[in-house]
């Protein structure tokens, strides 16, 4: 007898703003106006992310492990009719796999995806979010109910210490340790708390475990509300995850009913309720104070450490903060144990980082890979190198507190410990890369221009340091620069990192501090010959066409929006430097390199 | 128990602040947001020192962290003087005409940097408030709350809510006293005294004449203790009624 099929539609945020949800719902209706032999009625989810989010929307077939790309609507007719009906592969909705120059029928073989492995994200794309029995099927709640049966809260801890998890959100604080803390704090109740104020730009790691796997991140609460001695528990869900809180919901509700949350959890004396709070788009209560701040319906400011959260948290009493795919790891590590987590990745940075890639890079999307990897994998092999035939300039790990790391550094392992020692950080995975076309000193404008807008402003080396950091690197792409600001920015950038109150402040120099030390001709060749040389920063660029390189194409003149650039056919092109914009459109069009910076 | 402070050993209390304890033997550090009264806000980031301990050397706010058996404190040295530069360089940018500011940088020694003291428009000449946040928590300590700081980052100030003249404020001036920058306008004239946009009557002092606080403040102390007692004096009378109360006593009690 034929196996059962399952449809897995890729229901996450990135794909259903490509349109997935239209594409689960014509399978749900065509298969059903087919009324298909009752054994073949395939059963259609919609999950979380497969991760290759720029392939979307994706849709996975089971068992056959077929997987389509770019899927429309239109499409469904003929998978249903031949790779459901006919176990017939549709070549064309295949994805081309850049590395191995061929079209590969299953995700479980495209290169994006044999580098990785999927320790937190391990159900994501598998089950429907919104089905506790798919999270049962594979485990789910196994591990509560080993900890509520055979284990006491002091053994849960000692487990979670020799795995030696290391807190994901970016402080890479030793997990079990933090636990210890809060069991031994005096004071009563105790509260545990799931950060997902997730807010790099272009971070989505968490919002993928939120809408994909809800149930691990109640299970892992839940175990450490046992082991601490804690009975509410809140998820600090930033306002802007609208799927997340909906899918998150939905699977506070099943667990209640279940009894895996609630009074008296699987029959034992042990009682956890976990509640959803919706953050109000502040950045900084991604910082653990000013989150508890924010929950209590406080300004969210953060407050001087110690006394740490552990200790005094919210509403005055021991609390545990971590982040979300600090929380989807506990079940794993409860249900494998300390040994095999401590089998994977690096001795002191175990397990696996999950990234959000973006940027200038052919694979954009969401990937998990064990710790130790070099960045030159995790860019060039999974994530498919530079499109466009540009080249790899910088690669910025950490987010806005992150740095810049140039190409002689991509053989670094990734952990916590070799990022920092970068100037750099994990942070909580965002991977923003950058190619040739890239100005160092805009990004660290950008970034600044970011923290700007999200300090709080309690502390002054912070609100002040930030905006006049800003205002100087203002002045150095608009040709203002002047001699000594380097330097000056070097200063300034110490002055913020020793005396901030948070670690915002703390790290909101390191994008200027680390582009200046691996970029820093570029930043001279802004302030001395007011130039830019990725001709990025519009008042210090002027393009020409290189008249070796031009072959009179045309392209770059028809591409041109304010028609700045004129040339016959087969002629050499000029550009008119008083009509054009420097928008570089020219630049990203031209086939033959032909257009360069002054 | 015992810590070090630039080399030297110094007697501390469990539970003092570093801060607390360099005050009391006779150690200068610098504070905008400090108030004995109102410990805690560490927004102003000039107190920061360095800490070595277990084998770990950090810098922190002195104004807030706790001594603990046999750290090692310094207060002074090449990196704390150049974080404190670039700090009162970034108060004098946001408060060029400032006399405390001008009078902490002529203290420390602190040396212009001219690139920040560009005057790009934004800053208003009048502007003095460097934003430590004391006033508000003065304000919220008397439990009247009519004041807090509003946005946030670059554009945060301290007003009353929509810059309206506040229900809550009963004028009594703690935001104002507490300042370490002189940055909170109140006026008095005529018995009338005006702060936060809002005027108030203010009362005698049924001894030497003195206007001395505003009848909302009496009103709201009265019904805060709650007791009626007389509280027309000002603060200065009391203190002679209560000697010479005491003096009565003690006389009497000699007597015998």
């Amino acid at each position: 007898m034929e196996s059962k099929k399952t449809i897995l539609v890729c229901c996450g945020t990135g794909c259903l703003a490509n349109g997935s949800q239209k594409i689960y719902d014509a399978f749900k209706e065509q298969l059903k106006a087919l009324e298909l032999d009752v054994e073949l009625i395939p059963d259609v989810k919609g999950t979380g992310c497969h991760g290759l989010c720029q392939k979307g929307p994706l849709v996975h077939i089971l068992p056959q492990q077929i997987t389509y790309v770019h899927v429309k609507d239109s499409d469904v007719p003929e998978i249903i009719a031949k790779s459901i009906t006919n176990n017939e592969v549709i070549d064309r909705l295949l994805y081309f796999d850049a590395q191995q120059k061929a079209k590969v029928q299953s995700k479980e073989d495209w290169t994006f995806d044999k580098k990785q492995m999927r320790l937190a994200l391990r159900n994501v794309g598998h089950i429907d979010n919104e089905s506790i029995d798919d999270y049962i099927e594979r485990d789910g709640y196994k591990a509560i109910a080993k900890v509520l049966k055979n284990m006491k809260p002091q053994e849960v801890i000692d487990e979670m210490k020799h795995s030696k998890l290391r807190g994901r959100g970016g402080g890479g604080f030793l997990t079990g340790l933090k636990w210890s803390f809060a069991a031994k704090a005096e004071g009563s109740p105790k509260y545990v708390i799931c950060n997902a104020d997730e807010g790099d730009p272009g971070a989505f790691m968490d919002r993928s475990v939120l809408e994909g796997d809800p149930h691990t991140v109640l299970e892992g609460m839940a175990i450490c509300a046992y082991a601490i001695g804690a009975n509410r528990g809140f998820l600090y869900v930033r306002d802007e995850y609208g799927l997340a809180v909906k899918n998150m919901k939905k699977a506070i509700e099943a667990a209640k009913k279940r009894g895996f949350l609630g009074e008296n959890i699987l029959g034992t004396e042990f009682s956890f309720d976990a509640e959803i709070v919706r953050g109000g788009g502040a950045f900084v209560c991604g910082e653990e104070t000013a989150l508890i701040a924010s929950i209590e319906g406080k300004t969210g400011e953060p407050v001087q450490k110690p006394p740490f959260p552990a200790d005094k948290g919210l509403w005055g009493k021991p609390t545990i903060i971590n982040n979300v795919e600090t929380w989807s790891n506990v079940p794993l590590i409860i249900n494998k144990g300390a040994d095999w987590f401590r089998s994977i990745g690096t001795e002191n940075s175990p397990g696996t980082k999950v990234f959000a890639l973006v940027g200038k890079i052919a694979n954009t999307g969401l990937v998990e890979v064990p710790m130790g990897i070099t960045l030159r994998e995790l860019i060039f092999d999974i994530g498919g190198g530079i499109p466009g035939g540009r080249k790899f300039k910088a690669v910025q790990t950490g987010g806005p507190s992150g740095g810049c790391i140039p190409e002689s550094k991509l053989d670094l392992p990734v952990d916590f410990d070799s990022l920092t020692a970068e100037g750099s950080m994990m942070g909580s995975g965002g991977l923003v890369v950058m190619d040739d076309r890239t100005c160092m000193v805009e990004v660290a404008r950008f970034y600044m221009q970011f923290l700007y807008g999200e300090s709080c402003g309690k502390c002054a080396p912070c609100r002040e340091g930030i905006k006049r950091m800003l205002e100087i690197l203002g002045d150095i792409c608009e040709g203002r620069g002047q001699e000594g600001d380097i330097d000056l920015l070097l200063e300034m950038g110490e002055a913020i990192q020793e005396s901030s109150l948070c670690a915002l402040g703390k790290t909101a120099a390191n994008p200027v501090i680390s582009n200046i030390e691996n970029f820093r001709e570029e930043f001279e060749e802004h302030i001395k010959n007011k130039r830019c040389p990725a001709g990025v920063c519009k008042d210090l660029t002027e393009f020409y066409v290189d008249a070796e390189a031009c072959k009179g194409c045309t392209l770059c003149a028809k591409r041109c929006p304010v028609g700045a650039i004129s040339g016959e056919k087969k002629q050499l092109h000029v550009i008119d430097s008083e009509k054009c914009t420097k928008c570089g459109i020219c630049i990203d069009s031209c086939k033959f390199n032909a257009i360069k910076v002054k | 128990m015992e810590i070090i402070i630039d080399g030297k050993k110094a007697a501390v209390q469990e539970g003092e602040t570093i801060l607390q304890a360099a005050r009391r033997n006779g150690i200068d550090i610098p504070t905008l947001c400090y108030s004995d009264a109102l410990p805690g806000i560490t927004s102003c980031r000039i107190c920061m020192v360095e800490v070595k301990e277990n084998g770990v050397t950090k810098r922190v706010a002195s104004c807030a962290y706790p001594v603990h058996e046999g750290m090692e404190v310094t207060t002074d040295n090449e990196t704390i003087r150049r974080t404190r530069n670039v700090l009162l360089n970034l108060y004098s940018a946001r408060v060029p005409h400032n006399k405390d500011i001008k009078a902490l940088k002529e203290k420390y020694d602190v040396p212009e940097i001219k690139r920040l003291q560009v005057n790009k428009g934004e800053t208003h000449l009048a502007e003095n408030c460097v934003l430590c946040g004391l006033c508000v928590k003065a304000c919220e300590e008397m439990g009247t709350n009519a004041i807090s700081t509003v946005f946030r980052g670059a554009e945060k100030k301290v007003g009353t809510p929509f810059d309206e003249p506040s229900d809550s404020c009963i004028g009594c001036g703690a935001c104002a006293s507490v300042c370490p920058t002189e940055a909170i306008q109140m006026t008095q004239e005529n018995g009338v005294r005006t702060i936060w946009d809002k005027t108030f009557e203010l009362i005698q002092c049924k001894e030497c004449g003195k206007y001395f606080a505003t009848a909302q403040e009496i009103a709201y102390v009265k019904q805060k203790i709650g007791n009626d007692m007389d509280m027309a004096l000002c603060e200065k009378c009391k203190q002679k009624g209560n000697a010479a109360k005491f003096k009565e006593a003690l006389k009497a009690e000699l007597d015998i």
